[in-house]
């Protein structure tokens, strides 16, 4: 499959908002265990 | 032919973009877990022989969780040795000591006699234990464990307690309600996210802060439980329960010849109240005592999202430590 330089550039843009959200869901999960901020503080 | 074969690549593409979303969503979320800031591990050292000799479950009491493990520094050639107890957390009701490990050697590997002690913990089997017998436990550990490191050939001449959450709680009262029982002198308090009083209307994340039945019920079933007392409807109304709470309010019991202290709390804990901390900090500083108070503005009970506060407060201890409890040469 041949990927256009636009779709890259999707690609990039989804996976770095997937990385982030994937360590927000997990701050926010232990968040909810022991209470917290959702921004702030340490990188996410 | 041409559209189809453009439509097929749309459609590979979308997919492909789920793709992605997952695996890195995945990646993410295993890094925040997995991945620990590189300078925790100065304060997680894997014990081995280089540092020291550990011998667990050694026993000071008859009842079945009066254990401690002792950690002895590989140097047994100096006249004096500092002990540092570090308590577990779990709420007074789990838990245990070798949770500790990494904590406890690496208070080994700085020189000093590490010991970590538990106590009989609150669930079905001990329905009658609470804070203050568990308490009692420590008080009654620290000679045994005195005793037991001189036996080994280690002379303790003085010390320092602490622990986290409910490890932090008992190691305050030991180290301001308990202090002049001790077999030696208590040079320093240091830990994290202890309950340290009980005043009812600090305790706002259970609802106990509420001007209504309710509320002052929770709060004498609560404080009853864990002071081993009975709390009335009306002790509460007339702040009669404080007086009954004192044996387990760390807080209650410190005066001007209260120990040097290093503590951190989070200011979004939903264990055990950031009021009651604020209430520490000051009695701190009404009398005078030499301490250092870390607030993670971002956490809670885990101080979990204030990872620099965090090493700060690391760094603190380990400057106190060596203020306070230095290493004889």
């Amino acid at each position: 499959m041949h990927l256009t330089k636009s779709q890259i550039i999707i690609l990039i843009i989804i996976a770095i908002i997937a990385f982030l959200l994937g360590r927000l869901a997990v701050r926010a999960f232990f968040n909810l265990l022991m209470g917290g901020t959702l921004f702030g503080g340490n990188f996410l | 032919m041409k559209r189809a074969k453009k439509k097929g690549g749309r459609i590979m593409f979308v997919f492909l973009c789920i793709l992605m979303f997952l695996g890195c969503f995945i990646l993410g979320a295993s890094s925040k877990v997995l991945l620990k800031p590189s300078w925790s591990k100065e304060y997680e050292v894997e014990f081995t022989d280089e540092i020291g000799t550990l011998y667990t479950d050694l026993s000071y009491g008859d009842k079945q969780a009066n254990k401690f493990d002792m950690y002895l520094p590989k140097d047994n050639t100096r006249r004096n040795y500092g002990l540092a107890v570090y308590l577990h957390a779990g709420g007074f009701t789990s838990g245990d000591k070798a949770g500790d490990k990494q904590m406890l050697s690496w208070l080994c590997s700085k020189g000093y006699v590490a010991v970590g002690i538990n106590y009989t913990l609150f669930n079905e089997e001990n329905p009658n234990a609470n804070v203050y017998t568990q308490s009692l436990e420590i008080k009654e550990a620290i000679p045994k464990v005195i005793e037991e490191a001189e036996k080994k050939g280690y002379h303790i001449n003085e010390m320092a307690i602490g622990g986290g959450s409910a490890g932090h709680a008992l190691a305050m009262i030991y180290a301001y309600r308990d202090v002049d029982t001790s077999p030696v002198p208590v040079k320093l308090l240091f830990g994290a996210v202890g309950p340290s009083s009980f005043y009812a209307e600090d305790w706002d994340i259970y609802g106990f802060d509420k001007d209504t039945k309710e509320a002052k019920e929770g709060a004498s079933i609560l404080f009853g439980v864990m002071g081993g007392e009975k709390l009335t409807l009306e002790m509460m109304e007339d702040g009669s329960y404080l007086e009954k709470v004192k044996p387990i309010s760390a807080v209650m019991w410190i005066d001007k010849h209260t120990v040097p202290s290093v503590v951190a709390y989070g200011k979004y804990d939903k264990v055990q109240p950031f009021k009651g901390s604020q209430r520490l900090l000051k009695a701190y500083k009404e009398n005078n005592i030499d301490y250092q108070y870390f607030e993670c503005s971002h956490s809670g009970h885990g101080l979990q999202n204030d990872s620099k506060i965090y090493k700060k407060y690391m760094e603190a201890v380990e400057k106190y430590l060596d203020k306070y409890l230095p290493i004889e040469e």
